[in-house]
């Protein structure tokens, strides 16, 4: 699987800091799983933490002391997963099945969705996203951030091709038309917040239709 | 050459610390732990402070972030990650609420766990802290407005938006800094040795 589209390093140093909303940091997540480079770049980006917390001053502890951790070590360390996921698509469902998946919905267009138990933050939901062969979706942009990461088929648009394992980060700037490849449905990963805004005169028809 | 010095200090007790881990993970060292107690807990308790935590949260975060180290020991891979680097990933996760903490501990535990694409070197310990040592120069280096928003995301847990806010800056700017932030020590990182 070659990867040719990965997430902004922006969205990357989000995520390797801890601050990314729940439901970016889980595509994101899902996108690790899938592609070694990134994974790479996170545990890169991790170092800038390692050695802030390295170069901090140190506070003065109060009642915690190594004595009274020492108290708590009574358990043995953890054993390691006794069989290490391996990196792909059968990792990324193993990570839905920890928050649950919900039923597919039919949301017009040739297109279904699943929400994904994932803890609504700062207005990011996550769901799956299914389109039949040959979808044609209508041109939108949309209102909030966005991350769409392909699990199956494939789609294309004016900036490009996405294959299993890329993912789109978009912002509100982005006005796009994806299609579906004709030869698959295709499935997508998607963390988004606000709603697609629809263009052209199609789209205009369909907005109070469309509740993706 | 006194820089040259600190450096290979730097990366000695880097790779001290992490033969720690280790000898806590292969023979449940306690005095192993009491040293990176005494080392990281003070570190841990100030970062947490500076992300805005109370003096009594942050110091019982700290020692629940060092009970996690004991804990999650066999989980360290020392050519993957430095010490610090490690114990940093356990301290920020840590500070997502506690509602949320197990589930986004059960993703991160899944990931850290997704076999290694490579086969291991025998020189990675070096490696990893190695890595670490050439991003703390390249932060060094940094330009102060870049350096910034880096602290506020790494030290701070400050979300992008909430750094352009509390700047009083477009999102874009936040973003574009960050990137620059982030090609520098992409580059730094890909110097030859």
């Amino acid at each position: 699987m070659t990867i040719s589209h990965h997430p902004n390093d922006e969205t990357l140093a989000a995520y390797a800091a801890g601050s990314l909303d729940e439901g970016s940091a889980f595509v994101i997540a899902a996108h690790l799983a899938m592609c070694p480079a990134c994974r790479h770049s996170v545990r890169d980006f991790e170092c800038i933490g390692g050695a802030l917390l390295g170069d901090a001053e140190p506070s003065r502890l109060g009642r915690a002391h190594d004595g009274a951790a020492m108290q708590e070590l009574a358990l043995a360390p953890e054993p390691q997963l006794v069989s290490p996921p391996k990196p792909g698509v059968d990792t990324v469902e193993r990570l839905i099945s920890l928050y649950g998946q919900g039923r597919w919905k039919w949301r017009g267009f040739g297109v279904h969705s699943a929400d994904i138990g994932v803890p609504v933050e700062d207005g990011v939901r996550v769901f799956l996203l299914k389109a039949a062969a040959g979808t044609k979706m209508p041109q939108h942009t949309h209102s909030g951030v966005e991350l769409t990461l392909v699990l199956k088929g494939a789609f294309e648009h004016e900036f490009g091709r996405f294959e299993p394992g890329d993912i789109e980060d978009a912002d509100s700037q982005i006005d796009h038309r994806p299609m579906v490849d004709a030869g698959s449905e295709c499935i997508c990963l998607v963390a988004m917040s606000g709603r697609l805004q629809l263009h052209g005169l199609v789209g205009k028809l369909f907005q109070p239709f469309v509740r993706i | 050459m006194n820089k040259d010095n600190d450096k290979q200090q730097a990366q000695d007790q880097a790779k001290d610390q992490a033969s720690l881990i280790v000898d806590i993970a292969t023979r449940q060292d306690r005095s192993a732990f009491a040293s990176l107690f005494g080392h990281f807990a003070p570190r841990i308790k100030s970062l947490l402070m500076r992300g805005g935590a109370s003096s009594e949260l942050a110091e019982d975060l700290a020692q629940e972030a060092m009970i996690s180290v004991w804990r999650k020991a066999s989980y360290f891979d020392p050519a993957r990650a430095s010490a610090s680097t490690w114990i940093f990933t356990i301290a920020r996760n840590l500070r997502i609420d506690i509602a949320r903490r197990k589930r986004r501990e059960e993703v991160y535990a899944v990931l850290e766990t997704v076999e290694p694409e490579a086969p291991e070197q025998p020189d990675e310990i070096l490696g990893a802290s190695q890595r670490e040592a050439r991003v703390r120069e390249a932060l060094k280096i940094l330009p102060p407005d870049q350096m910034e928003v880096v602290r506020l995301a790494f030290v701070e847990g400050m979300s992008q938006s909430e750094i352009a806010e509390a700047l009083g800056l477009p999102l874009g700017t936040v973003k574009s800094r960050t990137r620059l932030a982030m090609a520098r020590l992409r580059q730094k990182l890909e110097e030859i040795k």
